[in-house]
Order: C-alpha cells, then sequence, then structure tokens
C-alpha cells in the first residue's frame, strides 16, 4: 500500500464510524421530522400522505401551540433566571477556603448530577399535599392555613416546577460561575481596594465584568435546554393540571403519543427546532466554540 | 457581624441542597406504618431496610437494573470505540473538512432528545427496534457520542506526538504505536469518555420511555415513575429505589471530586 492510501485509510478508519454515527442517529431524526412536518402520517397508518404546509396551518391556528410557546417562554425563562440566581449566590459563598469547602463543593454537584428520575420522586414526595414534610413545616409555622396543593393546584404546579428545575440545574451554573471566579487575578481586588472600592464597587468592577461571558453563556445554553426541557416536567405533572405545564415538547408527546399524529407532532417538533436553531447560531456566533480545538494541522 | 453574615447564608443554602437528599434517605429506611403518620419527625433511629426488602423482592426493580446495566455497557463500549479513533484520527491527520466536522458534533450537543426520539419512533418501529437493546443504545449514543468525540479531540491534542514518533524510528508501525504509546497515554481521557456515556444512559428518561413500552424492556428510570402512577404510593419503598439509583452519581462525586470541580461540562 502507499503512504498516501495508507494514509487515506487511516484517516477515513478513524474518523468514519464517529460520523457515521453522528449522521444516522442525530442527524436522519432531526431531518427526518422536518420532513415529517409535510406529510400526512398517523400511528395507525403506515402510509405517508404529502399535504404541504397543512399540519403548520393546522397547529399555527390553534391556540394550544401559542399557550404551549408561552409556557415554554414563561417556563425557560423563570428557571434559567433562577438558576442563574443560585449560581452566582452560591458561587459567590463557595469561592473562599474553609473547612471542609471540598466536601462542600461536591455536594453542590449533586442536584446537577443525580438523574432527573430521583429529583422528580424526591420533589414529589416533598412536597406532597397529604404527607409532604414541606406541607406540614409551611403549616407549623403558620405560613399556609391549608396544606398547599404544588404540582396539582392550578396556580402553583409551573411555579413549582421552576423551582425544582433551579435547584437540579442551578449547580451547573454554580460549577462554571465557580470556575471563573478562581481565575480572576487577585491583583484587580487589590486594585480595587486601593483606589478606595468597598466590596460592592468591587463586585461591580471586577467580578461581574469578569462574570459577563460566563453567565451569558449559561445562559443561552441552559436557555435552549430548559425550552425543549420534557422529563422533568411529564415526571411530575404531565403537563397538567388542565395543561397548566404543558410546554412545547409535552404539547409534541401529546400530538404523538395521545392524539397519535405525527405529523402534527413532527410541525410541532419543527418549531421547537427554529427556536433551538436560533439559540445555536447566538451561541456560535458570540463564541465560536469551535476555536477550543486546532483544525489546522 | 460582617464576617458571620455569608456563613448564615451559605449555611441556609446547604440546608436547601442537602435536604432533599437527607430526606430520600431517611423517608427510605422508615418503615411504612410510621411513615404516613405526622407529624413527622426530623430525626429519628427507628429505622429498618423493609421499604429495601420490598423493593428488590417484590417489584420488577431488578429487571430495570439489568436493562439499564445492559444499555449503559452498550452505549460505553460504542461511544469509547467511536470517539477514541475520531480524536484520534481528527490530530494525527491533516485534512479539510474539519472546521465543520467540529461545528457539526457540538450542534448535534444540542439535539434534545424530544427532538429525536418521535422520528426514532417511527424509524425504529419500522426497523423492529423499539424494545431492543441495540435501538436504546443507539438513541443514547445521540445524545452523548457529540461531547465525547469533542473530549477525545480535545484530549489528543495534549498527548504530545513525539512519544508515537519515538516509536515509529524504533521500527514501530502506526497501528503499533497508536495501542501501545498513544492509548496508554490517553486513558484518563478514555476513562471521562466512559463515565460520561455512563452518566447520560443512567440518567436517561425521554428515550426509554418512548422507545421500550414493554415492561420487561423498562430502564430503572422508566420503571421508577410507574411506582407513582399507582394510587396510594408506596413513598418508602420508592425513596429506597430513588437512593438505590443515585448510588453511582454518589460515588462518581466521591472519587472524582477534585476532577469533577476542576471543569466539568456536561449536558441536561
Amino acid at each position: 500500500m502507499s503512504a498516501t492510501s495508507e494514509r487515506r485509510a487511516w484517516i477515513l478508519g478513524t474518523t468514519a464510524p464517529a460520523l457515521v454515527f453522528l449522521l444516522v442517529i442525530a442527524y436522519l431524526p432531526i431531518g427526518y421530522a422536518v420532513a415529517l412536518s409535510f406529510f400526512k402520517k398517523t400511528a395507525f397508518n403506515p402510509a405517508m400522505t404529502w399535504v404541504g404546509l397543512d399540519n403548520y396551518r393546522y397547529i399555527f391556528n390553534e391556540p394550544e401551540l401559542w399557550h404551549a410557546f408561552g409556557r415554554s417562554v414563561v417556563f425557560t425563562a423563570g428557571s434559567v433566571g433562577l438558576q442563574l440566581v443560585i449560581g452566582l449566590g452560591s458561587a459567590l459563598l463557595l469561592n473562599r477556603a474553609f473547612a471542609g469547602s471540598t466536601v462542600v463543593r461536591s455536594l453542590f454537584v449533586l442536584p446537577y448530577l443525580v438523574p432527573s428520575i430521583v429529583v422528580a420522586l424526591v420533589f414529589q414526595w416533598l412536597l406532597s399535599q397529604e404527607y409532604g414534610v414541606i406541607n406540614q413545616l409551611l403549616m407549623q409555622t403558620g405560613a399556609v392555613s391549608h396544606p398547599v396543593n404544588f404540582f396539582g393546584g392550578l396556580g402553583t404546579a409551573m411555579w413549582a416546577v421552576i423551582g425544582m428545575a433551579g435547584w437540579q440545574y442551578g449547580s451547573f451554573a454554580t460549577l462554571l460561575i465557580l470556575a471563573r471566579l478562581q481565575s480572576i487575578n487577585p491583583k484587580l481586588y487589590e486594585a480595587a481596594a486601593v483606589s478606595g472600592a468597598g466590596p460592592w464597587r468591587a463586585f461591580l468592577d471586577v467580578t461581574l465584568p469578569a462574570l459577563r461571558t460566563t453567565l451569558i453563556v449559561i445562559a443561552l445554553l441552559r436557555g435552549i435546554w430548559m425550552f425543549n426541557k420534557f422529563d422533568s416536567i411529564w415526571l411530575v405533572t404531565h403537563g397538567g393540571p388542565l395543561k397548566a405545564t404543558e410546554t412545547l415538547p409535552l404539547y409534541a408527546y401529546r400530538l404523538a403519543f395521545e392524539e397519535f399524529d405525527f405529523g402534527l407532532a413532527a410541525a410541532a417538533c419543527a418549531v421547537m427546532f427554529v427556536v433551538l436553531l436560533a439559540g445555536a447560531f447566538l451561541y456560535f456566533k458570540l463564541f465560536d466554540p469551535t476555536r477550543e480545538i486546532e483544525v489546522g494541522r | 457581624m460582617r464576617r458571620c453574615a455569608p456563613l448564615a447564608l451559605l449555611l441556609a443554602v446547604l440546608v436547601v441542597v442537602a435536604f432533599p437528599f437527607y430526606w430520600m434517605l431517611l423517608s427510605s429506611f422508615t418503615p411504612r406504618e410510621v411513615l404516613f403518620k405526622p407529624p413527622y419527625k426530623l430525626f429519628r433511629l427507628d429505622l429498618s431496610l423493609a421499604n429495601y426488602r420490598e423493593l428488590l423482592f417484590a417489584t420488577e426493580f431488578l429487571t430495570y437494573l439489568r436493562n439499564s446495566l445492559i444499555a449503559a455497557a452498550g452505549a460505553i463500549v460504542l461511544n469509547v470505540i467511536a470517539a477514541t479513533l475520531a480524536g484520534y484520527g481528527l490530530t494525527r491527520f491533516a485534512f479539510p473538512g474539519k472546521k465543520g466536522f467540529a461545528f457539526g458534533t457540538l450542534f448535534s450537543y444540542m439535539f434534545p432528545p424530544i427532538l429525536m426520539v418521535i422520528p426514532l419512533y417511527i424509524l425504529f418501529s419500522a426497523l423492529q427496534m423499539r424494545n431492543s437493546y441495540l435501538g436504546l443504545i443507539l438513541a443514547h449514543m445521540a445524545i452523548s457520542l457529540p461531547l465525547n468525540i469533542w473530549l477525545m479531540w480535545q484530549y489528543f491534542q495534549i498527548v504530545p506526538v513525539s512519544l508515537e514518533e519515538a516509536a515509529w524510528t524504533s521500527g514501530a508501525g502506526r497501528l503499533a504505536a497508536l495501542r501501545q504509546v498513544c492509548l496508554p497515554s490517553a486513558r484518563p481521557g478514555i476513562l471521562s469518555v466512559a463515565i460520561f456515556s455512563f452518566a447520560l444512559s443512567w440518567n436517561d428518561f425521554t428515550f426509554a420511555f418512548i422507545l421500550q413500552t414493554d415492561r420487561k424492556m423498562f430502564t430503572l428510570p422508566v420503571g421508577l415513575a410507574t411506582f407513582v402512577e399507582q394510587t396510594g404510593v408506596h413513598w418508602g419503598m420508592v425513596m429506597a429505589a430513588a437512593v438505590l439509583v443515585s448510588v453511582p452519581t454518589f460515588l462518581l462525586v466521591f472519587f472524582l471530586q477534585r476532577y469533577l470541580l476542576s471543569g466539568l461540562r456536561t449536558a441536561g
């Protein structure tokens, strides 16, 4: 075998498996979903009929899509906002050496690393109306007069889900912010102190500017992921009560697996995909993460 | 006073983070007869293993566990092979299209399960691959492979080429140099790929819930979700299940504290 053809065989042999897997299991399904949105396809009928934009016309005229879209926005804004507040707050608190700080920091990673099913089950138990310990504490302190039906109440379900997501994913923000805080040059704080800045001034002039990029990255990435979150919400509310927590992913799920209309579900997925595209475009445009690897060699 | 305020705040946050875990553990060891009798004591010593016994011997827990382990093992093997090879090829050879490959990899890292699972359900139905291990393993690869390729790409960049070159000059072929020199020094990278693949497969609910409709093929998250669907939920047993499913996470954090905190990036 000549040197060039051996080289070519190596390049092909090493990159082809990853490339084929990515194309077949990630890109093909997404492409198939977009294609499917132009067809009439139900669970009971293997045939696909071209219907053009009919699926889109149908769901865009349904108030349900817009309600689901609105709930997705509320859930995303609420939970990402909460994650940023929790992340920033706990990172600032943890960004100091104290006895046992490694143990405490590891503890803060746990909510993000345990499976979603665990978080969902534990919160359902904690917040249970009948037996929940949180309701008991609230009653004992007199904060409420009747036990609150957190996940089952029309007015509370969305907030309970947002709170749970904040608890679970806040530590992702904590980790990234903590890593950034520790890379800030301490000389900057000394300089701020010398020029007479108090702690608050130093936070505004040194910490916050240093964190700007990190905060934007977190908001963007977590925003994309929370907008498309299915498992956490489904597990605690199934989208209820009365669709109060039915965000876009749960709406698409219902169209596909409870109304058995894959074409309509695919159109709803395409709407999510467009939002994803917009988020990804911003992320790549602003941060060009591909810089992290060398492509020149 | 000024010095105490952050400490008190830290303690408060610590309680919020830790209490759900504490309550999960405590409930899992609380016998059914006392668990549902308010007022609940925040500390108790009359603990028992009854919930765990019931979970292991009176439910399908062990079936779900086996399915979860098979899916995770398959995802680890395929991910390690594909990502390691790709990382090696992408750093050791010059060829066009790398920027596109990098972009395509990172973009697919953002694909949420719910967008992929509806088309996969239709495709796997046609191919008779629903309720199969292979189908689930492939689906789990869809969420872990992008970041794994990325990890190995970055990792091989810091494995010096000079080591391999030294092996070549001593007469070893490329394959021998890869096996004897390159792979051993890439071991930490490969380990993180394996851990990450395991974690995403173990944690997945969405794919397994939609693709595995046969109870015999349920993974732990899907099986556990059915425990709370019925009326009169046996919460003590459910918390015991939650504890057991969290064990790998606890072990991971315990053994990899330093590594995890130095820079962790995962999806979800």
